[in-house]
């Protein structure tokens, strides 16, 4: 069990040298969207690898305009972690809404009417597809 | 309700949706849902069984989203070897 989360500490610390270092905009052999390159519709995480890139660099703007819902994955990872990581070293028992019945709904409606409107080409829905 | 809820992978497909692959994390989230509502009404054993079956699924998309970025790089790779010998021919 600890040797998977160590290898997944070193694959992320990898991964993060190469985001940081490589512009995925600047190169052509970083794999596209496989949905965006077949049919040109943008798909929910289109994005997310120039995302990173600029998150890397605290750009958060950048963040925003290439993929808002990456933003929301990454807020969403640090909640779950904060509170897990403060009821099993603490043993607190403050309540995870991950575990909520409705936030998986929720969730998943956010991600298709996110999907929906960034394929809008119109202001202001193609603000949120990547540019 | 003392037990504590099974994992309901949650986290782990959103990031599978947002970082590689849209329908297993899709179905994922699905499962999620299904472990939080059967749990929540005390369907225990129904929530194990779909913690299994989204845990599945997100590991599915990890994996084929790592089958496609090694096919791409093989890919890429192998188009630029095949240019390079291009070029070394003439």
């Amino acid at each position: 069990m600890k040797l998977k989360y160590i290898g997944m500490l070193i694959v992320g610390i990898l991964l993060a040298f190469l985001y940081f270092y490589i512009n995925p905009s600047n190169v052509n052999y970083f794999p596209k969207c496989p949905l965006y390159v077949t049919t040109g519709i943008y798909c929910p995480g289109c994005g997310s690898q120039r995302a990173t890139y600029e998150l890397l660099h605290f750009h958060f703007i950048g963040v925003l305009k290439q993929n808002i819902l990456y933003i929301i994955g990454i807020l969403i990872l640090a909640y779950h972690l904060v509170i897990s990581f403060l009821n099993t070293v603490f043993h607190k028992n403050i309540y995870n809404y991950i575990y909520h019945p409705k936030t998986p709904w929720i969730i998943l409606i956010i991600i298709l009417v996110f999907w929906i409107l960034r394929n809008l080409p119109f202001y202001p829905f193609n603000l949120l597809a990547p540019h | 309700m003392d037990q504590k809820p099974p994992k309901n992978y949650l986290v782990e497909s959103i990031l599978v949706t947002i970082l590689c692959c849209l329908p297993f994390g899709i179905a994922g989230i699905v499962f999620a849902s299904q472990v939080n509502s059967k749990f929540a009404v005390g369907d225990y054993e129904g929530a194990i069984a779909s913690s299994k079956s989204a845990k599945k699924w997100m590991t599915w998309g990890l994996v084929s989203g790592v089958i496609v970025i090694v096919l791409y790089l093989v890919f890429i790779f192998a188009l630029g070897g095949l240019a390079l010998f291009g070029l070394s021919n003439n």
